[in-house]
């Protein structure tokens, strides 16, 4: 059986809203950035999945970048993260309002 | 020493002497007066090594004061016989004035600021003698307002001199307005303000007169030289010490109004001369008559200061500038003269200024009495003293060039014998009128040296045949021109039979009316309206101050809510307003919440969205 077009999509766009949700609605950094990563993976998986059925490897090239360009940030926003843990003992954004007015 | 260089110790002496008083003696009160004395000594000193070094030869140099791009101011000086002439009577007159300065104020608590101040006027009345180009000219001319403004204020703290100071300064102002746009414009139009090479254009191309430049630089002269209508400033001008008023209001600072014009005198058309002559003739007709219900005797001699600068303006408009000048240096000896006889008596009466509380002082003050005498016969124009010389001359210019005019001038001579007969029959006959009177006694050598020096130039001053070469050679162009006219003699014998009828009559009919040494004023007693209406000066005061008060007033209160409310309110506090709200509400998009920028940043990306997909 072949699983078709469609069904790539709709899993890439529910792992999509997933990690919107979680960007929305979490307070903890880290569960923020995981699911910021959620969404890029999500893209990812659509643009692989276009790739296959145009029968281009445009989108995989594509990913490929994504993936690097990811991996960079995620190493440098983890270190962003700790950095602010040891300053303020919290990673909890609601917490984290001292740029407020 | 060339005449450059005292020419520049003239100038520069009164300068330093009042930059040495105003930083180190204003407390140091006999030094201050040294000073200024010595300054005084030596510019006219200075003044004579001038004139001989310069022979009968004009000096003018000249040299770049500021230039921006093709605009150039330059200084210089512009030394020729109607300068020289100038400076010699207004060093002279100055240096006796500062003598006499001594005597005068010598209890004044104020002396190093009063000599300071008189240092700054005669370097400032000095740049004008000898200033080659009209934007110098300017220059000194408003140092000549503020050093007056000073002086004039300074008894300031009485309400009177401090008002009189700021009248004096506002209403010169107003003139100076015209000739700063006069200079503007002559530099346009001859593309110099340079006197001798504006001069020389003039008499190249006789088209190049422009009536404007004309009427607005006689604007500044209206104002200096207290012309109708500017001439209310004059009279108050009296607040100040008595010398000033010598100095500042009869000799010296009035008559650069009259000296600038002499200056210019090519750059006037026929028709405005003609209606400078007839403004004269207003004034001197007008001051006159105001002189006969005034009581002060130093505003007396102020009007008939306003009534001789008509003269001067009248024979400058009949197209004898040299008569001008002839009669403004005679009167300025004898108006000098008057104004410190005056202030002799004012000092000997314990600073009673009201002739009919005066009386008897003749035999109180002798030298102060004869020598004012010979002050009012020189005025009046009595035969072989200065001024009937430089009188007769307008006069019989007068006779020639327009009888009108000569007419109304000798009707004028006859109103000057007339208040200036009353002045001296009440003042200085009969018997003292007053406790200050009756002790009056005859002041000290400073005063009196200077009254005698300037009553013996008030007699042989016109002697014009005596002058020395270098000195009035217009004067003695104008006098000649006259003189080999047609018909010279018979118009000579009836200027004198009238000129010496008017004097005549004037002095012995004040003398029958209002007697010796009376208390009160008969006019006042017998025709009251007669006398309310002369006081009341054609009521010029009244209408300015209704003008100033009433229209002046309301137009700068409409303005007034034109910048407050429209363009402060709406101009300027609206855009501040909105600019302001516009960051209050932004500001609050800011609270430091990451959540809340996630959601500002969906809508932002939902509205471009919209935008992009067209649905907008």
């Amino acid at each position: 059986m072949t699983v078709g077009l469609n069904a790539f999509i709709l899993l890439a766009g529910l792992l999509f809203a997933i990690g919107l949700l979680g960007v929305i609605l979490r307070k903890n950094t880290l569960v923020i950035y995981m699911s910021l990563e959620l969404m890029l993976n999500a893209v990812n998986l659509a643009l692989v999945a276009f790739s296959r059925y145009n029968g281009t490897m445009d989108g995989n090239l594509f990913v490929f970048f994504i993936i690097t360009v990811a991996a960079a940030e995620v190493a440098l926003g983890l270190a962003i993260i700790v950095a602010l843990f040891r300053l303020r003992q919290t990673v909890m954004v609601d917490e984290l309002t001292s740029l407020s007015r | 020493m060339t005449a450059t260089q005292s020419l520049l110790v003239v100038l520069f002496a009164p300068l330093l002497s009042a930059v040495v008083i105003a930083f180190f003696c204003r407390q140091r009160h006999g030094l201050a007066a040294a000073i200024s004395v010595s300054a005084s000594a030596a510019i006219f000193i200075f003044s004579l090594l001038a004139v001989a070094a310069a022979g009968s030869d004009t000096v003018h140099v000249t040299t770049d004061w500021l230039s921006f791009g093709d605009f150039e101011i330059n200084k210089g000086f512009f030394f020729d016989s109607v300068s020289k002439t100038m400076l010699l009577m207004v060093t002279f007159v100055g240096f006796l004035i500062h003598v006499f300065s001594l005597g005068y104020m010598a209890k004044d608590p104020a002396r190093g600021r009063y000599f300071g101040g008189l240092s700054i006027f005669m370097f400032s009345m000095l740049g004008i003698v000898l200033a080659d180009n009209l934007i110098m000219i300017f220059v000194f001319w408003e140092l000549v307002g503020f050093s007056s403004y000073m002086l004039i204020g300074h008894y300031f703290n009485t309400k009177k001199a401090a008002a009189a100071a700021k009248k004096a300064f506002i209403v010169n102002r107003i003139g100076d307005l015209g000739f700063v746009v006069g200079i503007a414009y002559a530099y346009w139009h001859f593309g110099t303000t340079d006197l001798e090479v504006m001069g020389q254009i003039v008499g190249a191309d006789s088209s190049m007169v422009n009536l404007t430049i004309a009427a607005l630089l006689m604007c500044g002269f209206i104002g200096k030289s207290a012309q109708f209508p500017l001439h209310v400033w004059l009279p108050d001008a009296m607040a100040g010490p008595t010398p000033v008023s010598a100095l500042i209001h009869a000799a010296t600072m009035v008559a650069a109004g009259g000296y600038f014009l002499i200056r210019i005198v090519y750059l006037f058309p026929d028709g405005l001369l003609t209606f400078i002559a007839w403004l004269g003739v207003f004034g001197a007709i007008y001051a006159g008559f105001c002189a006969f219900a005034r009581r002060d005797i130093k505003q007396i001699l102020a009007y008939s200061t306003l009534s001789q600068l008509g003269y001067i303006s009248a024979a400058f408009g009949l197209g004898y500038p040299g008569v001008a000048l002839f009669h403004l240096v005679t009167h300025a000896f004898f108006k000098a003269l008057l104004f410190l006889a005056a202030g002799s008596v004012i000092h000997g009466c314990h600073h009673e200024q009201d002739i009919f509380k005066m009386g008897g002082l003749l035999k109180k003050m002798p030298i102060t009495g004869i020598t004012f005498f010979i002050g009012i016969l020189a005025l009046c124009g009595v035969y072989g003293l200065s001024g009937f010389y430089s009188k007769d001359a307008i006069l019989i210019a007068g006779g020639f060039e327009n009888v009108p005019i000569a007419i109304f001038l000798t009707f004028g001579a006859l109103l000057t014998a007339g208040y200036m007969g009353r002045l001296f029959w009440v003042a200085f006959l009969g018997q003292p009128n007053s406790e200050a009177a009756s002790h009056a006694k005859e002041s000290p050598l400073t005063m009196v040296v200077p009254l005698i020096v300037l009553a013996v130039l008030s007699i042989i001053g016109g002697w014009i045949g005596f002058w020395p070469e270098q000195l009035g050679g217009s004067i003695k162009a104008d006098l000649d021109l006259l003189h080999y006219t047609d018909g010279y003699d018979a118009m000579h014998n009836r200027i004198v039979i009238f000129g010496t009828a008017a004097w005549v009559i004037g002095l012995l009919g004040a003398f029958l009316f209002y007697g010796k040494g009376a208390k009160r004023d008969r006019l006042e007693k017998i025709a009251a309206p007669v006398y309310g209406f002369l006081e009341s000066r054609l009521w010029f005061d009244e209408v300015y101050n209704y003008y100033v008060a009433k229209i002046q007033q309301r137009f700068a209160l409409f303005l007034s809510f034109l910048d407050v409310f429209v363009i402060k309110g709406i101009f300027v506090r609206g855009s501040a307003g909105l600019v302001g709200l516009v960051g209050t509400c932004s500001r609050s998009l800011h609270d430091g919440n990451l959540h809340s920028y996630v959601y500002w940043f969906l809508a932002g990306l939902i509205l471009l969205w919209v935008a992009a997909s067209g649905l907008l």
